[in-house]
């Protein structure tokens, strides 16, 4: 049986689904009668020409899976409760909760599976296993693994969700920030001063 | 200027599960793909609109997410299925933990959606220009669906499209979809959120966008009905 494009509900006004001749979709390629027995897979299959550009690689936003945490980041174990603001530039790996504000610029935030946050989070890169309710800022990236709970809006150059991460929010893309060369031509890397970390801490 | 006319597909809407072979293992294909006449129309109405924003009424993926982007849009995510059943799940909690004798009552679902709506789809008016309803108004409750259109037709720009896809027969299984390409859209098959709720007429159709300026429908070999919206 053949499939078509079949009908049009209503057409009160059938100049609206008109666009210029050259920008609309062929109609032509709707009315071709198709056999049920056609393979739809041709319809994907690489066309010889044109050849397709390759992407641009700094509009990519695929993002692999994430940078295994450094040993020298500062972790916020399960069982531990934070509120307050925490600032400054070591990577940080938070599997209990926080509540407040994250600013680690040129850093790493990692939420793990059981970390909790509650908290605009401004960061280098930010990798959620867990459960943020806040904004995401990211200079470089960010991760959304297969368990990440994330509600709030997501502003990243590039980012790499996991097939079952949720996401109640917005994306939006940004341009990386510039990196900052030294008199000497060399990349400057966390250079920021630790800035104090203002919280209070409580154990369960 | 003339904008790019996209391609052409070859076949009309339907489903192409795609077959394993030797290239599978460098590079898995999609295992159950749509060619989706409907998105290629959406993204043509909406292409008009430099950094547009999306809804995208689904769970999140990557490869939507990066498609949109990509072609410079705003993407906000909100998979409203699961937020209406785990929205449904905290009320019957709570309506079972009410103490004996207190007046706690089963509110209509036409009710529980109003409450609902007190939480979900909290944007604001006009500020989408597109958005992706996928299947999932077959899923709810006949008497909810009227007001997330009505919120639903608040929150799309004039001139906006809303892509929904109805099904002719109770579907047999829940899938997920996300966007492949700009004509193709993947079937995720997903352990069932809901059960198929309501076949839609197509005057039911028409009547739930009644706010809405036309419609068009493309109607695939599985009998999905893929509907495109312009407000």
């Amino acid at each position: 049986m053949a499939a078509t494009r079949r009908s049009v509900f209503r057409s009160e006004e059938d100049s609206m689904w008109r666009k210029p001749a050259e920008g609309k979709p062929s109609s032509e390629s709707y009315n071709q009668p198709v056999s049920s027995s056609a393979p739809v897979e041709s319809s994907l299959a690489p066309q010889p020409s044109p050849a397709p550009a390759p992407p641009a690689p700094s509009r990519s936003l695929a993002d692999s899976a994430p940078v295994a945490l450094g040993g020298n980041a500062s972790r916020i174990t399960s069982g531990l409760k934070i509120n307050g603001e925490i600032t400054g530039s070591a990577d940080l790996y938070i599997d209990g909760e926080v509540q407040g504000k994250l600013r680690l610029g040129s850093a790493r935030v990692t939420v793990g599976p059981n970390g909790r946050v509650q908290a605009d989070i401004e960061a280098r890169e930010i990798v959620v296993e867990g459960q943020v309710d806040g904004n995401l800022k990211a200079g470089e990236r960010a991760h959304f693994g297969s368990s990440s709970r994330v509600n709030g809006s997501v502003m990243t150059p590039r980012i790499g969700i996991d097939d079952g991460a949720r996401l109640r929010g917005k994306v939006e893309t940004v341009q990386a920030a510039p990196a900052r060369p030294t008199s000497s031509g060399i990349k400057q890397e966390a250079t920021e001063t630790l800035q104090p970390v203002e919280a209070s801490v409580k154990s369960e | 200027m003339a904008k790019a006319r996209p391609a052409a597909p070859s076949s009309a809407a339907g489903v192409a599960p795609s077959k394993p072979g030797p290239s599978a293992a460098a590079a898995p294909a999609p295992s159950n793909v749509r060619v989706s006449n409907a998105l290629k129309e959406f993204l043509w109405l909406i292409s008009d609109v430099p950094q547009g924003r999306i809804l995208d009424l689904g769970p999140v993926w990557q490869s939507t997410v990066s498609f949109f982007v990509d072609k410079g849009y705003r993407v906000s995510t909100e998979d409203l299925l699961r937020t209406w059943k785990e929205f449904l799940t905290a009320e019957e909690e709570g309506f079972r933990r009410a103490p004996v004798g207190a007046t706690a009552e089963r509110i209509s679902p036409a009710a529980l959606a109003d409450k609902f709506l007190e939480s979900a789809l909290q944007y604001q008016e006009r500020s989408f220009h597109g958005v992706l309803a996928w299947d999932l108004l077959d899923y709810f409750d006949p008497e909810v669906t009227p007001r997330l259109m009505e919120r639903l037709a608040q929150l799309i720009h004039p001139g906006g499209a809303m892509l929904a896809m109805f099904h002719s027969r109770a579907a047999e299984r829940f899938h997920r979809y996300r966007v492949v390409d700009g004509q193709t859209i993947e079937l995720i098959p997903a352990p069932t959120l809901a059960v198929h709720a309501h076949v839609f007429q197509n005057r039911e159709i028409l009547g739930l966008f009644a706010e809405f300026r036309s419609s068009k429908t493309f109607v695939g070999r599985d009998q999905v009905r893929e509907g495109l919206f312009l407000k």
